[in-house]
Order: structure tokens, then C-alpha cells, then sequence
């Protein structure tokens, strides 16, 4: 016998309905009218949000709610219950607070008087039907025409007045709906108007109600102070005054709480007491009043907690509070999808944890008292449940007052059909949507941790429903997190159930993993439990059915379903091992990072059992990557003791690998690190690990030194996966002989010797040179092997071919370097090694070479007395003197030096050749010679005078032309040339003769003052002091019989030359031009040696006899 | 006095936990975990503003059970103190200097030389003094 009753707990849905307004509409054949149907489907559609009606389509047919009778007095009356089930559902959908007739009628209708008795009739007939309410009743007319507003005003007006009268209607409520485009718009002023007439039907009705309050009396009817405040605030929803509505709504459950609660009502006032809070619970959020609702809702469940009503009931008590918690987080999720704000500490997610807590309380007590309630009681207790009169009695108990003393049979009865229909609850459905709502909002507001515990709870209730499957599921996706954050002990507790649900669901996949990992040094298990679960995947090895840890029904049928699965053809179970901590580590490293590629790559392999027990693998092996394939290669062992592992224990294995020369410059990469666990012939499991080791939260690696280790100290290894082939390293050497630094200009050479010790021949033997820079690369050039080859570009190859072991091998390159600074060689060598096989191999060297300057050049430009000059004068004879300072380190050897001239300047030597042949010069020496020349025209700007050249070498160097443009001086042009002949020296009484020579070279005529001051160290004879005229292109000579006094460096009388200031020549030649000419002409000083012994020889002496012509 | 004492490293992994009922401790450690929520939320959000001299989180949850206290170092080592909603006695004060007190002893601990950092707190001292402060008997 199954009675079907609705869930007696939840809240019934005309509660949970959004009160609207109701308004009925009746005169609309929707189902042949079109126009009738375009107007009921807008009105229908409009958002009853907006609006705050409700829409009714009323017909003849319908049958309202009969009024009851008017009570005039209470004095005897005792109410039976607190809410009445068919009252809100009775104002809600059934009684109208408007009723809205519609007719079509237009103005000027032919028939308007028959119409109109119609339309009369038809709100007459509707009157009486709603006889007793308050109902407003409204008119729409339908018009197809409309109504311009000046048109025949008058009659239209009466018309209006003939039909008010004839219905028997307030003007204000006859409403005119124009049918045509703007019906939307129409019935939005339409609904407007309806409202206006709805609300002033509440009104009146809570004034109704109110008026009955006088009647009352505290004591016998305070069920009627809760009823009608419930009615007024519902009136005051149904009118859409939410404030109205809280202050009725807070009045009834202050009255409620009024109320003593004995067993029998406790049913009826914690149902009424939910309503109730309910209702203001939620126009609290509607009015913006979280924090209200909040503690008005935690006000009511302190409240009510400890109301447990029956103690055989108490899983009613818990149903309701959770039902009540479950609907607080309903209502506040709803508003926080209106937008309410909510914090991670105040939220719905918390009060649907709350439902669970008491969900969880109703399925241990329903187990607690309704163990042995199979059998339902007879005659039905529970029969009209359906149909009571009010909310939360009992159907064998009805209308009772708590006066009335209970009957203990009926009583017993209806809880033994309670308990029996809570047998038949499936709590855990209840309980996991619940865990569902929470786990949901607790994701929402950033818990994460709470989220996954509640997670683990819902994994827990399906295991208690007997859901393996699923529980595993969610089991299996907390464990990552648990483990990351390292809380082991709730690791090994979530492990140890989901274990429990791999072996209920014969998953040995898991189930393996899970032991492993439960085994392991990290999980919190007693030891007795790993010695069972260790003994218990022995057996799976062995191809037998675990044993069961937990006694459940169930494992029957998963001893089936193992024996089918062991039974099976023997298959690998591939085991993802990586973020596990399992109680087998392994890490794995690459003992270098880069091997050459004839030597051995050495893999390393540790693996550890970290368990309580000994464990025997099957085998070891690695996949090792390169870019292309994926090799596995396996530990090879002696004896099968190697791969036994005691407690604790690490072991070291080493596997050796021969790169494949194709793997040069190539990575290789340990993908994975297998561990064969099983029997060969039974289930293999391979189990993978990344080879890092599974330390997920390791402290840094200083530390770790602090911990005790074993004897290989596996937790300071750290893994190493990659590794990279790299060519054989050449063991030749290789010498570059050359004498930094270099000079810039000359052919620098480098030897580069490869001396060998090697036992091999070489093959294809090749240089590759380069320079390092590439912004040097213009102003170095190279040759190899002899300078008269050609130039070379970069990269310089030098194929050198093939070698015998005996051979030496030597290449010589010269470089050379325009200017100075670093110059940065990359020598590549590689060659085949002709070994068995042939190995590439190569070597890479450096050859960095500074470039100095090997001298510094100067030149001085000077008179011929070697007096500075500043200017050349046309014709004038001047000296050149280059200097060559060697700034090299080593020695240099100039070998020729040669100056060509420019046009315009003239040799002056008898022949040319250098002076510096030969001259060997060393760091900070110089070497300077002379050449003379004169300029034959004038030029403003210095003129170049010539390039210098000049062959050097270091010692045993390479001869090297350094080319040097040499400036002068600008050039000048004076009319007059002076040159004097003088002896080498003097005597001392001895007459010597000086003879001055000026010479125009001009075409004017130039005249000049000559005088001649005297001098201490000489008697003269000559003019002294006269006047010359000298013609153009003409020599006046001048000279003077000198008769040294003293001995010595003497000055020389001088000679003055002056332009006279009656000069009629121009300003061609001035004081100043004349006293610079006699500056660079003239020599100041002679040396006059001591007088001879017999008598001097006067070859130059002027004659006497000429001396007289003179005059 | 208090029914569970919890120092929760900065990687939030459990460096000790003790709690005044064995049978009860998957349940607390749950539910210490779950109060990382909150202490990281606060971490993130109010410590730019809030003095950071200020170690004291006050309550993190307040369950009809239990309540929880949150206490965060500098070196955001969380301390974490579980309290039955029965008991009135503790009030916020008696909490907070259980925390100081809780704090003190641990920076003693990490200061011997022997615990690695990092590591679970293992010290019996340790867990003595530990114990005694979440009895209230000092």
C-alpha cells in the first residue's frame, strides 16, 4: 500500500507563488474571436513583474468560491487550525479582485440598444455570481472605429451615461479598447487602471480582516491573531505593499511564537512558523534587508532547533530543518542573482551546508527509529491527507484542540505510518543534491578547500548509498589536491575508502595505485591495515580476489565481478604513477648533461620502497627519447634478487646507452621510467613514473641535507632527464705560433700547428676560420699559406684531407689590419675520427690579436737654418724633415724610404736618397731625415708637398710600404730674394768675405736703405750705410770684408734693410716682409776659430783694388 | 579551553595539529583546512589595508559546532585555534593571547637547530607546551 502523498515537508507551491494581483477577464471567446484572441494573448504576456497582475480568463461556466457566512460574533467560536490549506490558494488563483468584462461595442453601433441590454445583462449575471465579494467590476468596450475626440461629443457621452446606468457601473470603471495598432500600449494603461481598482480591493479586504480583530479574545483564539495577521500581510503582498506586508508577516510570527507548544500542535506551529518565516525571509531581500533576513532567519532556526515534537518523529524535525535551511539558500541565491553582493563568509552556499547537516540527522535518526517499520498500519491513518483543512495536523487527528487528550492507539498508528513512509525516503539522493546546491555556491565564493571537503562528503553518501562507482569518481579527483597541500592524514583516509570502492567495483587499476600509494611512508595507516591491504595485493598478483577490509552486502557480487576480471586472458594494466606518492619512488638522472658522442651515455636509475614491506619488481626500464623515436630499454640484471627491495631500501642501477652519431646536437630525454610489478603470466602492471621522484612539495634541497639518510641519499639526488649529444672532443692540440701584437698594415702570421697525440687517422680534415666580429671585418683582410696567394673571404675554409697518425700539420694564415683594436679568431677543426667506425668529432679555439700602430710619422717643415717656418715663399728653398717615432714592440727595420713631390715643389738636392736605409729602430726610438725643396707658386691654402713612403718590417717580418701624405705650409711671394755667402767659419785676424746678393724679382723697380750695425766681435769693411736701386729682374751684391776680433760662436754684424720713406714703390714690399726675409736669409752667428799658426791663406778676401771701384 | 590547535605552514601543508579528542581529528582537520579559505581570502584581499602588524584573524567560521581562529605570521604561517560553540569562557581576548603564546613557543621551536624548516613539528616539548595552552592550563 502506497499512499501517494505529497511530501509533507515541503512548502506547498501556492506559498511559494509570487502573489499577484488577480484579475479575472471574461467576455473573451479566444477560441473563435481573432480580435479577442490578439487581445487576451497581450494581456496574458505581459510580464506579471511589471504589472503585478495576475490575468484570469473567467467563462460563463465558471463556478467562484462561496461566501461564507458572516460571522458576527467569536464568542463561542474556537478555531480548529492555524492556516487554512485552501485559503491563499483560494485569493491567489480563484477569487478575482477585479473582474473585467469585455464587449465589443462601438459608439455609433446600429444595434446599440440591444447591445447594451446585452452588455447589461451579462455584468449583471456576473454581479451576482461574485455576490458577497468585494469584487470591483470593470467594462472594456471593443471598438473597431475609432473615436475621433471632437466627433459628436455629446452623444457619445450619453451612450457612456446610458450604458453606467444600465449596468449599473461607476463611469470611472467603463474603459473603451480601440482594436487596431496600438494595442500593446492600450493595455498597458488598461492594467494601470486594473491595478488601481485591485489594490483598492485589498484594501478593503484587510480592512475586513482588520475589523475582526475587536472580536478576539487572548485566550481562546490565538490561532486567529496568527491567522488573520497572515491574512493581512497576504492581502498586503497580493496588493504589492511588501512593506505593509512585513509588518503583518513579523505580528503573526510574534503571535505564532505565543502560542505554548505542546506534541500536538508542534507539528502544526513549526509548518506554520516555516511559512512564515519564509515569507519574510524573503520580501526581506525583495526590500533590500539581507542582513534582516539573515538573523531573522537565524533567530527562527535557534528558535525551533531543539523542538523536536515526537521523539519517533524526530526525523521530522530534522526534514524540516533542513527543508528550512534549503529554502533560505534558495531565496538568498535568488536574490544574489538580482544582484544581492555576497561574501565568501556569508552566503547561500553556507545554509544549504546547514540543509546537509540536517538531512544527514533525519536519514540516522529515520534509521534509528524506522528500522522496523515494514508494515503499514491498518485502517490508514493517513487517509486524508490530501484533503485536511489545515497546514501541519495530523490526518488521524484533525481540528483537535491540544485540549483534547490524545487517543495512545490512533496516535501510535499514525506514527508507525509516518515512520513506515520515512523507510521509503531515499535520503541519499536528498543528501547528494544537497551536497550538489553547496558544492556549487562554495565554487562560486572562492572556498575551494571547503568545497572539496563537501565533495568528499557527497563521495562518502554515494559509498553509503551503495554508488561505488560514482563515490570512486569523486574520490579519485579530491586526492590531487590533498596531496599537494600535503595533508597526509586525510589523504590516506579518503585513499583507504576509495580503495574500499576500487575493490567493490573490481577496478584494479585503482585498486592497485591506491595500495601502492596507502603503502607508502606518507599515509597515516595503522600498520596492521597496510599488512593487509600489502597482503591483500599479493593476492591480486597471485590471480586471486582481494580480501574484503569493510564487511558489505555488496561483496558478493565483486567477488564476481574480480574472479571474472583475474580470469581473463593476462593483460598489462598501464599505471600513471606521477603525481602519486606511491610507497616505489624512482628518480632518474643523466650522470653529465652533455656526452660526447663516442663515449657511453649513463643513465642512473633509484628507485626506493618506502613501504613496510618487501617488494619484488619484475623489472626496470626506461623510454629513452631522441628527436625521433622512443627507445625502451630495460635493466638487465644477474640474478632476480637485484630487483628485490626490502623495507625501505634504494637501489642504484646504471644503464649504459651508445649514441647513434645521428644524435649529435640532438637532445635525449628519459619520457618515462617503467617498474614491472605482478607476475609475467598473471596481470603485469607497468607502472610509470616520470623519473622525477614524487617529493611534490620538496623543501629546498639545502636542507634536505639535514634529514638522516640511508646509504644512497636518495633525496638529494636531484633528477636529470635531458642530456644532449655533442660531438667527440677533439684530443688533438693545436698551437698557434705569433708575436702579439699585431701591427696595423703589415701581413701578421700565424702558424697553427696541430700536434697530435692520437692513435687514429683523421679524415676530411678541415679549418674553418672566422672573425668573430663582424664590424672589423672590413678592415682586415687575409691570405693563406703564402702572401702571394690571393685574398680570402670569411669564413676561411682549409681542407686539409686526411691525416696519418704521424703526420704534423701545419697552416700558416696571414692577417692583416688596417686599423687598430681587437681582432678575435674562431678556428673550428672538425674532422672523422677513423676508428672502427667514423666518428665526427671537432674542436673549437680562439685566437684573439690586439692591433697597435707600429710608428707614429711627423713632419716638420724648416728654413734652411732649421728654423720653424710658417710660411713658403716662392722660390725660397725650404727643409723637409719626416719623423718616424716606433711605437712597436718589436724592432723595425726600415728598409728604403722615398719622398715624391709633388708638382709645384722642386728638389733641391743634388740627388735624392734616403738617409734611413738600414736604420733598425726599437720602441720609443726615432728616426728623422731631411729633404730640401722650394714651391714655385703661390697658394693661399697648405699645399701638399709630396707622399712619403716608407718599406719596413719587423726582424724576419714581412716587408710592409706604409704610404704618408705630406702637408705644407701656404705659400707666399715676396719681390725681393736675399742669399748670402759665407764661409764655413772664421779665424780670428783673419780677413774672411761675406758677400749679400738681393735680387729683384719683381718688375718694379725697388729701392732700398742698406746699412750694416756694428758688431764688438768683428772690424768690417763695406758700406756701412747707403741707398740701393735695383731694377727689375736685376742682382745688387754686397760686399763686406769682415776681420774677426774673437774666437767663438760670435754674432755676425747685421745687415738692416729698410724701404726708404720716400719709396715710390707700392706696398708690394713692406718692413715686415723685409725683416722676416733677413730672419730666415741670414745667418746671425760664424764660428771664428783661434788664429792660425804662419800665415793664413785669403783666397775670398776683396781685393783691394775693387774695394777702390767701389768708391 | 579549546578543542583542536593547528600550525598550518605556508604552503599550507600541516606543520602539527593537535586536538583534545583523537576520534574527532579527520573531522577537525577537515574543517581546518576549510578555514584556509578564509584566512587566504583575507590574506589576499584586507591585508593591504588592515595593519600588518596585526597577526590576529578572528573568527573564521562559526559553525553551530565549533568556532575557528585564525592567527597569520609574517611569514604567513597560520595558526589556527578550534573552540566549542558551547564555550562562552573564551572570548576573543583569552584567544588572542593563546595565539601569542602559541607563537612564542613556536619560534622557539624553529629556532633549534635540529628541525628542518619546512618539516611537520615533531619536538614532544613542543607538543607538551602546545597541549597545555590548548588545555588552558598555563
Amino acid at each position: 500500500m502506497q499512499n501517494v502523498i505529497p511530501d509533507q515537508h515541503a512548502f506547498p507551491p501556492e506559498l511559494c507563488a509570487k502573489p499577484l494581483s488577480l484579475v479575472g477577464i471574461s467576455g473573451l471567446d479566444t477560441r473563435n474571436n481573432a480580435t479577442h484572441k490578439s487581445i487576451w494573448d497581450v494581456f496574458g504576456n505581459t510580464k506579471t513583474d511589471v504589472s503585478g497582475l495576475n490575468y484570469k480568463l473567467i467563462d460563463n461556466a465558471y463556478e467562484f468560491p462561496v461566501v461564507k457566512p458572516k460571522r458576527n460574533s467569536y464568542e463561542w467560536y474556537i478555531p480548529k487550525g492555524i492556516l487554512k490549506k485552501n485559503w491563499m490558494e483560494k485569493h491567489l488563483n480563484k477569487i478575482p479582485a477585479v473582474m473585467v468584462i469585455f464587449y465589443d461595442l462601438d459608439w455609433n453601433d446600429p444595434q446599440w440598444n440591444e447591445k447594451m441590454i446585452e452588455c447589461a445583462s451579462r455584468v449583471q449575471s456576473i454581479r451576482v455570481a461574485l455576490e458577497g465579494r468585494n469584487t470591483k467590476l470593470s467594462v472594456v468596450l471593443i471598438q473597431n472605429h475609432s473615436v475621433n475626440p471632437g466627433d459628436d461629443d455629446s452623444h457619445q457621452t450619453e451612450r457612456v451615461n446610458a450604458l453606467c446606468t444600465s449596468c449599473e457601473l461607476n463611469p470611472n470603471s467603463l474603459f473603451v479598447l480601440p482594436h487596431g495598432d496600438h494595442l500593446q500600449g492600450y493595455a498597458t494603461r488598461l492594467a494601470g487602471a486594473f491595478n488601481d481598482l485591485a489594490q483598492n480591493y485589498y484594501h478593503t479586504e484587510i480592512r475586513n480582516v482588520k475589523s475582526h480583530r475587536e472580536h478576539l479574545q487572548k485566550q481562546t483564539h490565538q490561532y486567529l491573531f496568527v491567522r488573520h495577521q497572515f491574512k493581512m500581510g497576504f492581502l498586503s503582498e497580493l496588493k504589492q505593499d511588501l512593506h505593509g506586508a512585513h509588518k503583518h508577516y513579523t505580528h503573526a510570527y510574534n503571535n505564532l511564537l505565543e502560542i505554548r507548544i505542546v506534541d500536538t500542535n508542534a507539528m502544526e506551529i513549526r509548518t506554520v512558523a516555516g511559512f512564515i518565516n519564509y515569507k519574510l525571509c524573503r520580501l526581506m531581500f525583495s526590500l533590500n534587508l539581507p542582513r534582516d533576513a539573515i538573523s531573522q532567519f537565524k533567530a527562527h532556526t535557534e528558535r525551533f532547533k531543539t523542538r523536536y515534537g515526537f521523539q519517533e518523529l524526530s526525523f521530522e524535525h530534522h526534514a524540516w530543518m533542513a527543508l528550512q535551511n534549503q529554502v533560505f539558500g534558495d531565496i538568498f541565491d535568488e536574490a544574489v542573482k538580482l544582484g544581492l553582493p555576497a561574501v565568501q563568509t556569508q552566503h547561500p552556499g553556507l545554509y544549504y551546508q546547514q540543509a546537509v547537516h540536517h538531512a544527514t540527522l533525519r536519514k540516522k535518526a529515520c534509521e534509528d527509529l524506522c528500522k522496523g517499520s515494514n508494515v503499514y498500519p491498518l485502517p490508514d491513518p493517513l487517509e486524508g491527507i490530501a484533503t485536511m483543512d489545515f497546514y501541519g495536523q495530523r490526518p488521524w487527528r484533525p481540528g483537535k484542540m491540544t485540549s483534547d487528550p490524545p487517543d495512545p492507539q490512533v496516535e501510535w498508528n499514525g506514527i508507525k505510518a509516518l515512520q513506515f513512509l520515512e523507510n521509503q525516503v531515499n535520503h541519499s539522493i536528498i543528501i547528494i543534491t544537497l551536497y550538489g546546491l553547496a558544492v556549487a555556491q562554495f565554487k562560486t565564493y572562492r572556498c575551494p578547500r571547503t568545497r572539496r571537503f563537501l565533495v568528499v562528503q557527497m563521495a562518502d553518501e554515494y559509498y553509503n548509498s551503495g554508488d561505488y562507482g560514482k563515490a570512486l569518481t569523486l574520490f579519485s579527483h579530491m586526492l590531487w589536491d590533498y596531496r599537494s597541500e600535503c595533508w597526509w592524514s586525510l589523504l590516506s583516509h579518503i585513499l583507504y575508502k576509495a580503495l574500499q570502492c576500487a575493490f567493490l567495483t573490481a577496478r584494479i587499476d585503482d585498486y592497485v595505485i591506491f595500495t601502492l600509494e596507502l603503502l607508502g611512508s606518507k599515509s597515516t595507516l595503522p600498520k596492521s591495515q597496510k599488512l593487509q591491504i600489502f597482503e591483500n595485493l599479493n593476492s591480486v598478483f597471485r590471480k586471486q580476489c582481494p580480501e574484503a577490509i569493510v564487511i558489505l552486502p555488496e561483496i558478493k557480487k565483486s567477488r564476481v565481478l574480480w574472479k571474472n576480471l583475474l580470469g581473463e586472458a593476462p593483460q598489462t594494466y598501464k599505471l600513471e604513477m606521477n603525481n602519486i606518492v606511491s610507497c616505489l619512488d624512482c628518480k632518474v638522472r643523466f650522470q653529465e648533461e652533455k656526452y660526447q658522442v663516442d663515449g657511453l651515455v649513463i643513465i642512473e636509475i633509484l628507485v626506493r620502497n618506502s613501504s613496510d614491506f618487501q617488494i619484488t619488481l619484475l623489472g626496470i626500464s626506461i623510454s629513452l627519447e631522441n628527436y625521433v623515436k622512443n627507445t625502451e630499454i630495460c635493466v638487465e640484471t644477474t640474478t632476480n634478487q637485484d630487483f628485490c627491495f626490502a623495507a625501505g631500501q634504494v637501489k642504484r642501477f646504471i644503464i649504459e646507452y651508445k649514441p647513434n652519431p645521428a644524435d649529435i646536437n640532438k637532445e635525449l630525454e628519459i619520457s618515462s621510467v617503467h617498474l614491472y610489478l605482478g607476475h609475467m603470466q598473471n596481470p603485469l602492471f607497468d607502472l610509470q613514473f616520470n623519473g622525477l621522484g614524487n617529493d611534490i612539495k620538496s623543501i629546498p634541497m639545502e636542507l634536505v641535507h639535514f634529514r638522516n639518510c640511508e646509504s644512497i641519499d636518495f633525496d638529494n639526488i636531484k633528477a636529470l632527464l635531458k642530456c644532449s649529444v655533442v660531438p667527440r672532443h677533439s684530443k688533438l692540440a693545436m698551437h698557434f705560433e705569433h708575436a702579439k701584437p699585431a701591427l696595423v698594415g703589415e701581413w701578421y702570421k700565424i702558424r697553427i700547428n696541430l700536434a697530435d697525440s692520437r692513435d687514429y687517422q683523421v679524415n676530411n680534415l678541415i679549418f674553418e676560420i672566422s672573425l668573430q666580429d663582424d664590424d672589423v671585418s672590413d678592415t682586415t683582410e687575409f691570405k693563406q699559406m703564402s702572401l702571394d696567394n690571393e685574398l680570402e673571404k670569411l669564413p676561411i675554409k682549409v681542407s686539409l684531407g686526411d691525416i696519418s697518425p704521424s703526420d704534423q700539420c701545419v697552416t700558416v694564415l696571414y692577417m692583416r689590419a688596417f686599423t687598430t683594436g681587437e681582432r678575435n679568431l674562431q678556428v673550428n677543426v672538425s674532422f672523422n675520427l677513423h676508428n672502427d667506425d667514423l666518428i665526427p668529432s671537432s674542436m673549437e679555439e680562439f685566437i684573439h690579436v690586439s692591433v697597435v700602430k707600429p710608428f707614429d710619422f711627423s713632419t716638420k717643415i724648416l728654413t734652411t737654418h732649421f728654423e720653424e717656418l710658417i710660411k713658403h715663399y716662392v722660390d725660397e728653398t725650404f727643409v723637409i724633415m719626416p719623423i718616424i717615432n716606433c711605437l712597436s714592440p718589436w724592432p723595425l727595420v726600415i728598409e728604403n724610404t722615398e719622398l715624391d713631390y709633388h708638382d709645384n715643389v722642386h728638389n733641391e738636392d743634388v740627388s735624392i736618397s734616403s738617409q734611413l736605409i738600414g736604420c733598425e729602430v726599437s720602441n720609443g726610438e726615432t728616426a728623422s731625415e731631411i729633404y730640401m725643396a722650394n714651391t714655385s707658386k703661390v697658394s693661399d691654402s697648405p699645399i701638399l708637398i709630396g707622399n712619403y713612403t716608407i718599406h719596413w718590417k719587423r726582424a724576419n717580418g714581412e716587408s710592409t710600404i706604409t704610404k704618408i701624405p705630406i702637408n705644407g705650409l701656404i705659400v707666399d711671394f715676396i719681390p725681393l730674394d736675399l742669399s748670402v755667402s759665407l764661409p764655413a767659419y772664421g779665424l780670428v785676424r783673419t780677413p774672411l768675405l761675406v758677400e749679400y746678393q738681393l735680387k729683384n724679382k719683381s718688375h718694379h723697380l725697388i729701392q732700398l736703405d742698406v746699412s750694416v750695425e756694428g758688431s764688438e766681435a768683428f772690424m768690417f769693411a763695406g758700406h756701412k750705410q747707403f741707398q740701393t736701386t735695383i731694377l727689375p729682374g736685376d742682382r745688387r751684391k754686397l760686399k763686406y770684408n769682415l776681420y774677426p776680433l774673437i774666437a767663438g760662436s760670435v754674432s755676425l754684424p747685421r745687415l738692416v734693410l729698410s724701404v726708404p720713406e720716400n719709396s715710390t714703390d707700392g706696398p708690394s714690399l713692406r718692413q715686415e716682409h723685409l725683416n722676416s726675409l733677413l730672419h730666415r736669409s741670414l745667418p746671425t752667428h760664424i764660428y771664428v776659430m783661434p788664429q792660425m799658426k804662419g800665415q793664413p791663406e785669403l783666397t775670398n778676401v776683396i781685393k783691394r783694388c775693387e774695394m777702390i771701384n767701389l768708391n | 579551553m579549546a578543542i583542536c590547535v593547528a600550525i598550518i605552514g605556508k604552503d599550507n601543508s600541516p606543520k602539527y595539529f593537535a586536538c583534545s579528542n583523537p576520534d574527532d581529528e579527520i573531522n577537525l582537520q577537515y574543517k581546518v583546512l576549510s578555514s584556509l579559505d578564509v584566512i587566504e581570502e583575507k590574506l589576499n584581499t584586507a591585508n593591504k589595508v588592515t595593519d600588518f602588524r596585526e597577526l590576529f584573524l578572528g573568527t573564521l567560521y562559526s559553525l553551530e559546532s565549533h568556532k575557528i581562529y585564525g592567527y597569520v605570521t609574517n611569514t604567513k604561517i597560520k595558526f589556527i585555534i578550534v573552540v566549542d560553540s558551547t564555550n562562552t569562557a573564551l572570548r576573543d581576548n583569552e584567544i588572542r593571547s593563546m595565539f601569542r603564546k602559541i607563537h612564542s613557543i613556536y619560534a622557539d621551536n624553529i629556532c633549534n637547530p635540529f628541525h628542518i624548516p619546512g618539516e611537520p613539528i615533531t619536538s614532544k616539548s613542543f607538543h607538551d607546551k602546545a597541549t597545555s595552552i590548548m588545555f588552558g592550563t598555563v
